[in-house]
């Protein structure tokens, strides 16, 4: 059985504007999204700011209502079993909000504990060993409108880990910490894995899907756009090189004309203080490289690399278009 | 299946958070404790012209008036605080209904406000130089009890209503005196013209002013008390339903709108 | 130095269109309902009915007069306040102080729509009280009673202009305004006759607002002409501007220690 079943899911947002003229739009978010994921399984939702990640989970976990299509959790309908499927999950959305900030962080461990029907003495055990696994012990204490961001973020994961949940929704669980609490967070999130949990991850860090995720879908404007595990998403463009081009000041018009040459499969640039980085797609390799500096003509060219594609090159090339037309 | 512990525990533990919250804000501590006690000193002033023994009477009201602004103010805000705060969702996401974390609040905001009772009570006495007597005070009591239960299931309904309809909400400063008015907290409905009296008999806030002043005066009867207990159990019954329903109706209307999170 | 002129006028006048857009903010139609005509409707309609449950049907008179009136306090004390301290909350206090010669402009500016808008809720309350609870105004003068208002209205502003300069330093700003709200219903006469009170506070009742132009609004609506009330209406006026006064010299004192500090953007 499925941990998780997507099923052609559908979320559209109807937008009012206006007082006096009314205008209604209708904003297609979640366009027809079909996956599965096993249990056990680490998930992860890839894909740029408004793909629709956030979306799709909060239908997961029964905040909102899908207009069409349907999904499962542990068996159980998002729609019409949903008092079932949040017995099941744990999640988070991160952020500031969410916590009680008058109280301390073990009070509202303890409040939300009695919410997710945690026997008290379970209670008293399990949450001194939370707060020491998300490195909260010493501040637990304190009141939450005291902590930082790192530490508001630890203190959902210990949250949503509580009742023991067999499935877990993390949106975007990293954003906003700093290095090194990202990298404890990711620590964490690789030992619930280690205890058999499900979990579906969303991210728009790529290294951190291909470091986590057993598999990813990737996720553009409602839609997935591809579904492997990260080796297979790395060959999806390994028919393609990388050559990165450091140029400094080039003129729009350029970047149009490379991106239209015929060996040129996506482009993608990136901006640095003065300088603008290209990453050329092309599957002639090195070879593309004289021809690529004769479009650059006239444009002085800092550094050229020709490299092996990434994770995240096969990211840009799917959500720049599949067919790879930029 | 949910077992019935877990929720009691559920809003016992809103409760004790909802007490936590409420004791120290500024503008709980004025609804509650001060302007009822404005209430009570403008009752006393204004009342002794009539003479007789008015004390208790205003002690009585004005407490009521107590209630009624932390079921208003409080209680009514209840789930629109929660959203702000960023928590509705996540209570959402849990396995426990909503309405029983409302409960829980309620159940504090009332007994909180049960102390601007007490309050009149000190001042009224003070101003007297001497300690107002309850002539009947064991059905005053349980009068109480009575009207902490009914009051919560009022207030269960008061939440949801202002989100299911937010214009009801920009009403919610106007909605004070008429219950003073429509309840009889410090002076009879008789005063009022007839038509008024089926709304006043829908509120259970007029069954428990009803009680308490009998109670107080000791012209409590074994059935008037019957007649007023009744009801507020009654009414308070119908309450739960009509906020079942709206509960309902506000969590599945705010999961298709998408409005469970901050806006 | 001309820039600095316009720069400053054009400072000013964008303030102060600020703060008439915070107003109209509450004009919008629902709002302005339950506020401004529901709220003191149901005022009045309470104490009416308690008033004459406590001293006699034929003394509603006095309830119903008193609560109209007061509702100028609803405008001056927390229109008025809120006017200066909303800047706070805005981020345009600096704009204030830029100006040099406009300060006290600026701060009387401020009231006057407020002014205004409180006369207007008296006369709403006024009618509501014609229409149904029987008050009787044909023994009125309307121009002795509208310059009553009109004097009445100016003084509570006056109050709420020094509540609103103290409110730039205090923090609980609601529970001051609204506990000055629900004083004046016990000071100022307008539901309990201030020979009832105790000498101490009729002590108080003197020195606040409202007290005197109640008064003369009771004895203009009983046939009383504008020459027996105009020494009531002076001493308002003389009450209004002092707290006015008062009002600048904390609004002077609060910018002079903002500079000093350099705290004028900290909330």
């Amino acid at each position: 059985m499925n941990a998780i079943k997507v099923d052609d899911l559908h979320r559209t947002y109807t937008v009012r504007t206006g007082i006096i003229r009314r205008s209604v739009k209708h904003v297609v978010a979640v366009d027809g999204i079909s996956f599965e994921v096993q249990p056990g399984e680490l998930f992860g939702l890839l894909g740029p700011n408004g793909a629709g990640k956030t979306t799709t989970v909060k239908m997961l976990t029964t905040l909102l209502l899908p207009t069409s299509g349907t999904a499962s959790v542990a068996g159980y309908d998002v729609v019409r079993q949903g008092q079932q499927v949040r017995q099941r999950i744990g999640f988070i959305f991160g952020g500031e909000r969410g916590l009680y900030w008058r109280l301390n962080g073990y009070d509202n461990l303890r409040y939300f504990a009695s919410l997710y029907h945690v026997e008290p003495d379970v209670a008293r055990r399990r949450i001194p060993e939370l707060l020491e696994l998300v490195g909260l012990e010493d501040r637990a204490d304190e009141k939450v409108e005291g902590y930082s961001r790192g530490m508001k973020q630890r203190l959902h994961v210990a949250r949503t880990l509580l009742h023991d949940p067999e499935i877990l929704f993390l949106d975007e669980p990293t954003i906003g910490l700093d290095p090194v609490g990202a990298r404890q967070l990711r620590q964490v999130i690789r030992d619930m894995q280690q205890e058999r949990k499900t979990i579906l991850l969303t991210t728009h860090y790529m290294f951190e899907a291909d470091a986590l995720c057993d598999r990813i879908g990737v996720i553009d404007h409602g839609k997935i756009v591809a579904l492997d595990t990260p080796e297979g998403l790395k060959r999806h463009v390994s028919d393609l090189s990388v050559i990165e081009v450091e140029v400094y000041g080039i003129p729009p018009e350029t970047v149009d004309q490379i991106r239209n040459l015929p060996f040129v499969d996506t482009l993608a640039v990136e901006d640095r203080d003065q300088r603008q980085a290209l990453r050329v797609q092309t599957p002639r390799g090195s070879e593309a490289v004289p021809d690529l500096m004769a479009s650059l003509n006239g444009v002085r060219v800092g550094r050229v690399q020709v490299r092996e594609p990434t994770l995240e090159d096969a990211y840009v090339r799917l959500v720049s278009g599949v067919d790879g037309s930029g | 299946m949910i077992r019935l512990r877990q929720l009691v525990r559920v809003a016992l533990l809103s409760a004790e958070m909802g007490l936590r919250h409420a004791a120290t804000d500024a503008f709980v501590i004025f609804a509650v404790f001060v302007q009822p006690l404005i209430i009570a000193v403008l009752g006393l002033f204004m009342l002794r012209e009539r003479g007789g023994d008015y004390g208790m009477f205003v002690v009585v009201g004005s407490g009521l008036t107590g209630l009624w602004s932390s079921l208003l103010f409080v209680s009514g805000n209840a789930i629109t605080t929660e959203r702000w705060t960023g928590t509705l969702e996540v209570l959402v996401g849990m396995p426990t209904p909503l309405w029983v974390v409302v409960l829980g609040k309620n159940l504090a905001h009332v007994l909180q406000s049960l102390g601007s009772m007490v309050l009149a009570y000190v001042a009224a006495s003070l101003l007297f130089g001497y300690p107002l007597t309850i002539a009947q005070p064991v059905p005053f009591l349980i009068s109480l009890v009575f009207i902490v239960i009914s009051f919560v299931c009022f207030g269960l309904l008061l939440s949801p209503l202002f989100i299911v309809n937010p214009d009801v909400q920009r009403f919610q400063n106007g909605l004070e005196y008429p219950i003073y008015i429509l309840c009889g907290f410090l002076f009879p409905i008789l005063l009022l013209p007839g038509w008024t009296n089926p709304v006043s008999y829908a509120l259970s806030p007029y069954w428990a002013a009803r009680a308490l002043h009998a109670a107080a005066a000791g012209e409590a009867t074994a059935a008037s008390l019957a007649l007023d207990w009744g009801l507020m159990l009654a009414l308070g019954a119908a309450y739960i339903a009509l906020s079942a329903f709206l509960f309902k109706r506000l969590l599945d209307k705010a999961r298709r709108d998408a409005t469970l999170g901050f806006q | 130095m001309i820039r600095s002129l316009t720069l400053n006028t054009r400072l000013f006048f964008r303030g102060a269109y600020l703060s008439y857009v915070a107003l109209f903010a509450w004009l919008r139609p629902v709002t302005y309902l339950a506020s401004k005509v529901v709220g003191p409707l149901m005022q009045i309609l309470f104490f009416a009915l308690l008033g004459s449950f406590a001293t006699g049907a034929d003394t509603i008179d006095f309830y119903v007069i008193g609560n109209a009136v007061h509702v100028v306090a609803l405008s001056g004390v927390f229109g008025v306040s809120m006017s200066i301290g909303g800047d706070r909350w805005n981020g345009t206090l600096p704009y204030l102080f830029g100006t040099p010669a406009n300060r006290l402009a600026i701060f009387v500016g401020r009231a006057i729509i407020h002014v205004l808008d409180g006369m207007v809720g008296v006369f709403l309350g006024l009618l509501w009280g014609v229409l149904l609870l029987g008050l009787d105004l044909t023994q009125t003068d309307p121009a002795a009673l509208a310059l009553t208002i009109l004097v009445t209205s100016f003084s509570t502003a006056g109050l709420g202009l020094m509540l609103g300069a103290l409110s730039l330093i205090t923090v609980n700003v609601m529970f001051v305004n609204n506990f000055v709200y629900f004083a004046l219903l016990i000071f100022s006469g307008t539901n309990i006759p201030i020979d009832r009170l105790p000498a101490w506070m009729q002590a108080v009742s003197s020195g606040l607002p409202l007290t005197r132009g109640l008064a003369a609004a009771r004895a203009i609506i009983d046939g009383a002409s504008l020459p027996a009330v105009s020494g009531l209406l002076v001493e308002e006026l003389l009450i209004g501007l002092g707290y006015i006064l008062i009002g600048y010299v904390f609004f002077r004192w609060f910018e002079i220690q903002a500079k000093r500090r350099g705290t004028l953007d900290l909330l």
